[in-house]
């Protein structure tokens, strides 16, 4: 594989990014076809933003990876293994920053990232005391550590999910709608927290948005995913020129109050 | 509040409950901590019955205690342990029976006064038991008569109206009658017409019934039996007469025939000539008695009746009539 | 139809849930302070409302006993009557009851609301498995709180009937008499059963609201719709139960 190895900011063993590929992967609800057929791989140390709108399945593509969905068909190789399997979940490191934070309520933010080093036992007390601060440290948490989740503003508590997420030391990242919510300002700020991750540890990371700033300006590669489909997968700087009408109708989408969209929606 | 803080409050509250299902053991099944203090005694019983652990123990009716125990000595007694009130003394003359305090199960250990002089039983000895009649084994008793009775009924009712499979008694006579039916009135015609021709004094039967005459030519014919039985006496006096001859050797037939077999012959021949003439005098056997007993004429006069009735009956023809006709006439 | 498939695959997923938290037993002891904590909640602040409520009972148990058992003259026989109702059947399902009403909602809430925001998804995918930390230390809870909720209801409702019987005027026994009675026509059996039922309601309790919380399904509105679905069973379940450890146990 040609990645360099991860310089994990909490772990002086090295564990190498992993790459994902995703193969003939459909998913069906009941009688509702949410993901037809779709097939790409993310390469390890890569940042891959998945793009498309609302209900185009981002989510539950992003759920096949980390093993919350089982596929209808098809198969997610998580470093060779398949990611439906709990026994994945084991051998690779992944982190899942959900939109909402999934922060959990009840625990103060200190407790929130130190859940996990506690339940596996990474450390000692004073380990993972050093391990959290660490991560809060990262994303300039430090004076929110003793607050509660619901105490927190909506960017916070992203960054607070991000930290959960790096004490993890994860092997992939993946994001769910990061910038969601946020103001833009807020939106950036956190694009370059990713960004700076990726460069720094190196991880394989995986982001679900349709934040055209977010993709166009930190991912490696994009992939567009319209109706359970993926219609379009390349470059950003192939994206500033998208062939596909649907693809540019998507990114670059022009306000006409003459002609109104809503009207031809189909009732 | 602190993790110290409740982590107390959770064992604090865990040991009371520790506490109370101590306190609620010990007061439910040993006793040790709220019942009385009291003297053993044993009673031992060759049947328990209903007897129960916190029975009653009275004295004279009054309670004095309880059963604390009940156990099983041995392989032919059981016993019942009596904590006794220690106010109370049991003289050991005085015997122990299980008492039976209602028909649902409720017993109690009786225990009577004794003799005062008797001395006091004292702890962990054996008191006197006595056996009193059980109810159960009263009803189990009344039970069996019951089943017995019951088995007796059955049978006779089996008897008399069939199981089912096999017919009864009265089925089968109906069957018998209503099979038969035809023949019996056939039967009975016949006996109409025997009667009848009885009546009409035909037939030899009719006219030895109905002809006068012929009642006097019997016993004409009997005298003249009679006769020949008094000539027949005469003949064997001569006939004596002659074997005395024979006997003596006169003649040539006593030489011939003197001989003791063909005399003890004759003389056979001539007591049993006599015996019958004698019976017939007597109005013994078959022929005496045909002539000499009216028996015979009354026997055949009930026999028409009956034979009458049951004619008269069969014209109700239905076959249980008949057989109820047939029954109270030939039974 | 959909109903049957639901109810068994409700059960089918209660018994999942059952073993995989079992199988996670040897790590109680990693997570004693989650075990405290959920000993703290199901026992500690459920006592008073079991104690108010047993009282009750126990006092209503004695009236109405009083008010019958006067008709033929057994009226010295109460202290057996509320003695035996309240150790073997009230006192366990009355504290059930409330479990179910208190402990029971809370637990299918808080999973609810945790499924529904992604905690419980946050925790899968850190590797932690909800039977582990959220079922678990509840089960363990449960079973080390529940007899100490039953005895107590049994005690508490056997003084209120005591209570009752002397300061009622139609029954007038003393606490002597009644408690005599109540001691010689009960065993410890007697306790002791009402305290496994009381162990088996409350397990089952426990367990069938976590898997109606952690089953879960769509937005906020589906967590109070859990909490309806976590009692109602649960209700049902503890008679149910009732009928069939009562029937296990004579």
């Amino acid at each position: 594989m040609a990645c360099s190895p991860t310089r994990n900011p909490f772990s002086h063993t090295e564990s190498p990014a992993v790459g994902v590929s995703i193969e003939h992967l459909s998913k069906k609800f009941g009688s509702m076809q949410v993901l037809k057929d779709i097939s790409f791989s993310v390469d390890p140390g890569e940042i891959f933003v998945l793009m498309g709108p609302s209900g185009s399945g981002k989510s539950v593509l992003l759920k096949h990876i980390v093993g919350l969905e089982q596929p209808t068909a098809g198969r997610v190789l998580v470093d060779g293994r398949d990611a439906s399997l709990e026994d994945t979940r084991e051998h690779v490191h992944m982190a899942l920053v959900f939109q909402a934070g999934a922060l959990f309520n009840s625990l103060s933010v200190y407790d929130n990232l130190a859940l996990y080093p506690r339940e596996h036992q990474v450390a000692d007390e004073a380990g993972i005391r050093e391990k959290v601060m660490r991560a809060l440290q990262i994303l300039s948490l430090e004076n929110a550590a003793q607050k509660s989740p619901s105490e927190l503003s909506g960017g916070m508590k992203k960054r607070v999910a991000i930290a959960r997420a790096l004490v993890m030391e994860p092997q992939l990242m993946l994001y769910d709608e990061p910038t969601s919510e946020l103001d833009p300002v807020m939106s950036a700020t956190i694009s370059e927290i990713i960004a700076t991750l990726k460069d720094e540890y190196h991880v394989t990371t995986i982001v679900v948005s349709h934040d055209r700033e977010l993709a166009l300006g930190i991912a490696d590669r994009v992939g567009i995913l319209m109706g359970g489909e993926l219609v379009s997968l390349g470059t950003p700087a192939e994206l500033k020129t998208p062939k596909d009408p649907r693809v540019a109708e998507f990114l670059y989408p022009k306000i006409d109050l003459k002609n109104p969209r809503f009207k031809k929606l189909e009732t | 509040m602190n993790n110290a803080q409740q982590t107390a409050r959770v064992g604090l509250f865990f040991l009371l409950g520790l506490a109370l299902t101590w306190v609620t053991f010990e007061t439910l099944s040993d006793g040790k901590v709220f019942k009385d203090r009291g003297y053993i005694l044993i009673a031992g019983f060759e049947s328990l019955k209903e007897l129960k652990q916190g029975d009653e123990v009275r004295m004279a009716g009054v309670k004095i205690g309880s059963v604390e125990q009940t156990r099983l000595a041995g392989s032919r007694r059981a016993e019942a342990v009596l904590r006794i009130d220690p106010k109370v003394e049991i003289r050991s003359d005085a015997t122990a029976s299980i008492v039976m305090a209602g028909l649902i199960g409720t017993n109690y250990i009786g225990i009577d006064l004794g003799t005062p002089t008797a001395a006091a039983l004292k702890d962990g000895s054996e008191i006197r038991t006595k056996v009193t009649p059980d109810i159960n084994a009263i009803m189990s008793e009344l039970g069996n008569l019951g089943q017995k009775l019951e088995g007796a009924l059955n049978s006779i009712t089996g008897a008399v109206n069939g199981d089912g499979k096999t017919p009864g008694l009265f089925q089968k006579i109906d069957k018998v009658v209503s099979d038969n039916s035809e023949k019996l009135t056939v039967t009975m015609t016949n006996l109409q017409d025997v009667t009848a021709k009885l009546n009409k004094g035909e037939g030899t039967l009719g006219r030895l019934i109905n002809d006068p005459k012929l009642h006097d030519e019997l016993v004409a014919t009997v005298t003249e039996i009679k006769t020949a039985a008094t000539d027949a006496r005469t003949f064997v006096t001569n006939a004596q007469a002659i074997i005395d001859q024979v006997k003596s050797g006169k003649g040539a037939l006593g030489a011939l025939v003197f001989d003791e077999k063909t005399g003890t012959d004759i003389k056979n021949t001539v007591a049993n000539l006599r015996a019958v003439s004698d019976k017939i005098s007597r109005g013994e056997g078959t022929f005496g008695k045909l002539l000499n007993d009216d028996t015979i004429y009354r026997d055949a006069q009930t026999l028409m009746k009956k034979a009458n009735t049951a004619i008269d009956g069969l014209g109700d023809s239905g076959p249980i009539t008949a057989l109820g006709v047939v029954a109270n006439s030939l039974f | 139809m959909n109903q049957i498939t639901a109810i068994l695959e409700g059960i089918g997923s209660t018994i999942q849930l059952l073993f995989r938290a079992a199988s996670y037993t040897p790590s109680l002891w990693r997570q004693r302070a989650r075990f405290i904590d959920q000993c703290y909640q199901i026992g500690y602040t459920t006592l008073p409302i079991v104690a108010i409520l047993s009282f009750f009972i126990g006092s209503v148990l004695a009236l109405q006993a009083g008010y019958s058992m006067s008709n033929f003259g057994a009226k010295q026989f109460i202290g057996s009557l509320v003695g035996l109702s309240m150790a073997r059947e009230l006192g366990p399902v009355m504290a059930a009851i409330l479990l179910a009403g208190r402990v029971g909602s809370a637990i299918a809430a808080e999973l609810a609301s945790m499924k529904v925001y992604q905690e419980v998804d946050a925790l899968v995918t850190m590797n932690i498995p909800p039977a582990k930390i959220l079922v678990l230390p509840r089960l363990a809870a449960v079973l080390v709180m529940m007899p100490v909720l039953a005895i107590i209801a049994d005690l508490v409702g056997w003084f209120g009937g005591a209570i009752i019987s002397k300061y009622t005027q139609s029954i007038a026994i003393e606490p002597e008499a009644y408690f005599s009675v109540l001691r010689r026509f009960m065993v410890f059996k007697d306790v002791l059963n009402g305290l496994i039922k009381a162990e088996v309601f409350g397990f089952a309790i426990v367990l069938v609201c976590c898997n109606i919380g952690l089953n879960t399904r769509g937005g906020p509105r589906e967590i109070g719709a859990s909490v309806t679905k976590a009692v109602v069973v649960s209700l049902i379940l503890i008679l149910v139960l009732d009928y069939f450890v009562t029937k296990a146990l004579m």
